[in-house]
């Protein structure tokens, strides 16, 4: 096959059926806990800030108004006793007039007297018995204190009527009340921007409350995302607050039970393939001596020794991937890094493994563009997608390296069918490959090439993924990006090597 | 007689097998599965090269390694499990020359150890008396004197210290070094280099954490002070 099987097919081993996920359905929500909290402290501000108000507005009303109602309704009946001692038997309407004048009011109040179903009053223009219902007017008359309230002058006031003694008719004053009008109007603002404020307080008390709520939950979310990214061993902290806990503990319990769990796998698969390793060089030395006496044994057997061979050199590859995959899993790897010239490591690597028919192009500026790197690793994961375009897409047809800002990018294209864009991020995961590539019969391929690559490139801090060609053409281009050293003067040559305490 | 390789190796099949490849390579084989043994056949008859598995039960490689180093330099080959511990590190500082890591091929064990044995013959670097302060090397004879005493260099240290002095004050990068006396190319261990450098220094300077002959060059390799 001289290309990328179109059809990659990930092959995942599963020892037991998969129990069916527990999946607990959260209720649909329009608006955030955060948002609902924040709101909630608001409203319940408001209403309380708001019922408070309206209680003290009513209750000042009532007190300013009775008050002067007392009051006025006290000068009222000392003015309207002050009147007949004052009036002669048979008054003049002008005596009664000057009487009216007599009689000491307050700024801006008028003072009215119906005698004999006359009125008279200090202020004709608008306090007169229009101003008074004559109901009114009839039960001051007879004897009843009366007050109401009405506009006079355009000025609400308050009006009083007070039987005279020994008279017949009624003294009536009006009082503007627009100072009290105008306190109440004041109150009533300041009350609205209390309330305002107070709902405003309650809001921000609420986004605090719902913060400091939501901090350790946040805590929560990040530890979970780190242990998503594999760092297994993150934990909450514990005992700091009992209600905290009861999230925490099981929390870090199931962190625990998740880490010891891939720990026992990674080990597992670490120790089976230590264990494979004596009997595979037994073999493998074993094959090397019959390889020394091929020409002494007969045809079938020479035929049977080159199968062996050939899948003993298979099984050894298979045992190393293994190893060095079951390494990442259990953390145990470590890199000896280098700065070393980016091209010239690649052109080793190419060289190394043959494949000198490849053209390795890149701008003479790029030559010196350092990457640090364990050397070893690094030209495993060059080997291994020369192996891959040799395998599955009749070889590679040129590698090129080139400097992306303070990235440096190392492209190897093939001439293949190219890997379709729903295929491109499986095509790293282990034991997946094309599968007419692993029906092939001469495919010594195990599956876990690209994903020791995309391992190993993860480990010096870059990445791997699978594009289209340079030139648009059908086939592939595998880019590994790496960070870019700055030319080092003086790169740290010896701190590769740590001291040993032999005894 | 031909060639001697002691092998140190506590699997028998493993043994076996490595020694019949080695066999047909026309060496010698004399095989141990113990460190015990190991040295009690060493002193009986010396070997041209020993190839030393670290694990083994009773006393281990390093141990088996250093005692052999401490009556000769014959070439130490040896074994480990893995290439990124310590292990390689602590081999090398014991006096192993050159190591390889489990499941090795038979073959690649014979070109490390044809490297070895290339090394152990005397040079030819066509100057027959090398001087430097107090510092004398006689390429033809594998003899390094400090003020008139003679020092005890492996013939790995040996072929290092001269490779340097080829070539007095010129920068030998660790890579050229690794091709030069391990025949091991881009991708050889520099810790190979870097141990072999330290043990060396051990013996020629006088003060080796401040060597004055063999000097780091920090981000290109080493060099030899005259």
């Amino acid at each position: 096959m001289n290309s990328i099987n179109p059809e990659i097919r990930p092959v995942q081993a599963r020892t037991r059926p998969r129990r069916r996920a527990r999946i607990i359905v959260p209720v649909r929500r329009r608006f955030g806990l955060r948002t609902r909290l924040t709101v909630t402290f608001a409203l319940g501000a408001a209403v309380l800030s708001s019922l408070l108000s309206a209680i003290t507005f009513g209750l000042t009303r009532e007190n300013l108004t009775t008050q002067r109602e007392r009051s006025a309704v006290e000068r009222a009946a000392v003015d309207a006793a002050r009147i007949p001692a004052q009036l002669p038997d048979v008054p003049t309407n002008l005596e009664i007039e000057q009487l009216l004048r007599d009689i000491p009011l307050t700024d801006g109040a008028a003072a009215a007297l119906s005698y004999r179903g006359r009125w008279f009053t200090t202020n004709t223009q608008s306090f007169g018995s229009d101003t008074v219902p004559t109901s009114i007017q009839s039960a001051v008359d007879d004897g009843e204190a009366i007050k109401l309230h009405a506009k006079v002058n355009e000025k609400s006031s308050l009006i009083l009527g007070v039987p005279v003694p020994a008279l017949p008719g009624g003294y009536y004053e009006a009082v503007p009340i627009t100072d009290l009008q105008r306190t109440l109007d004041r109150l009533m603002l300041t009350l609205f921007i209390a309330s305002l404020l107070t709902t405003a307080g309650g809001g921000l008390v609420g986004y605090w409350a719902s913060r400091r709520v939501f901090a350790p939950l946040l805590d929560v979310g990040t530890a979970a995302e780190a242990i998503a990214g594999g760092r297994l061993d993150t934990r909450l902290p514990v005992g700091g607050d009992s209600d905290l806990d009861l999230i925490a503990n099981p929390f870090n319990e199931m962190a625990q039970a998740l880490e010891d769990r891939i720990d026992r796998d990674a080990r597992f698969a670490s120790e089976v393939s230590h264990e494979l390793r004596s009997p595979l060089m037994t073999i493998a030395a074993t094959v090397e001596v019959l390889e020394n006496t091929r020409d002494e044994l007969p045809e079938r057997a020479q035929t049977a020794l080159s199968l062996l061979a050939a899948d003993v050199d298979r099984l050894q590859q298979l045992v190393e991937d293994l190893l060095e995959i079951s390494r990442f899993d259990v953390g145990a790897i470590k890199l000896h890094l280098e700065d070393v010239r980016a091209a010239e490591m690649v052109i080793q690597a190419v060289r190394v493994l043959g494949g000198g028919g490849v053209p390795v192009r890149f701008e003479p500026e790029v030559g010196e563009v350092m990457v640090r790197v364990d050397k070893r690793r690094f030209g495993r994961v060059i080997a291994n997608l020369l192996d891959n375009a040799e395998r599955y897409a009749g070889g590679a047809t040129a590698i090129t390296i080139e400097r992306v800002q303070e990235l440096l990018r190392v492209s190897v294209e093939d001439r293949g069918n190219g890997v379709p864009i729903e295929e491109r991020d499986i095509i790293f995961d282990r034991f997946s490959r094309g599968a007419e590539g692993g029906n092939r019969s001469n495919d010594s391929g195990v599956g876990l090439g690209l994903a020791l690559v995309d391992e190993h490139v993860r480990l010096h801090g870059g990445r791997v993924w699978v594009d289209e060609r340079f030139d648009g053409e059908i086939g592939a281009r595998f880019v590994v990006e790496l960070p870019i050293i700055e030319p080092p003067a003086d790169s740290a040559i010896e701190t590769l090597i740590e001291p040993v305490n032999l005894m | 007689m031909g060639t001697r390789i002691l092998t140190v190796e506590d699997d028998e099949r493993i043994r076996t097998a490595v020694r019949m490849a080695l066999e047909d390579e026309g060496w010698e084989v004399e095989e141990a599965d113990t460190g015990e043994e190991a040295l009690q056949a060493f002193t009986r008859q010396p070997a041209d090269v020993v190839l030393i598995d670290i694990m083994l039960p009773g006393i281990d490689g390093f141990d088996v390694c250093r005692s052999i180093r401490r009556v000769s330099d014959v070439p130490i080959v040896m074994v480990t499990a893995r290439a990124d511990t310590h292990d390689v590190v602590a081999g090398l500082e014991a006096g192993a020359d050159d190591y390889l890591t489990k499941p090795f091929a038979p073959k690649e064990l014979s070109a490390r150890i044809r490297a070895l044995l290339r090394r152990a013959r005397p040079t030819e670097v066509g100057v027959t008396h090398l001087r430097f302060g107090d510092l004398e090397i006689v390429p033809d004879e594998g003899v390094v004197l400090r003020a008139g005493v003679e020092l005890h260099l492996t013939k790995t240290e040996f072929r290092l210290l001269v490779e340097l002095a080829s070539a007095p004050g010129r920068i030998f990068s660790r890579e050229s070094l690794l091709e030069k006396i391990w025949s091991y190319g881009y991708f050889g261990d520099g810790r190979l280099v870097d141990v072999h450098v330290r043990r060396l220094r051990m013996k020629v300077e006088l003060d080796p954490a401040n060597p004055r002959h063999v000097i780091t060059v920090r981000g290109l390799g080493y060099k030899l002070q005259p």
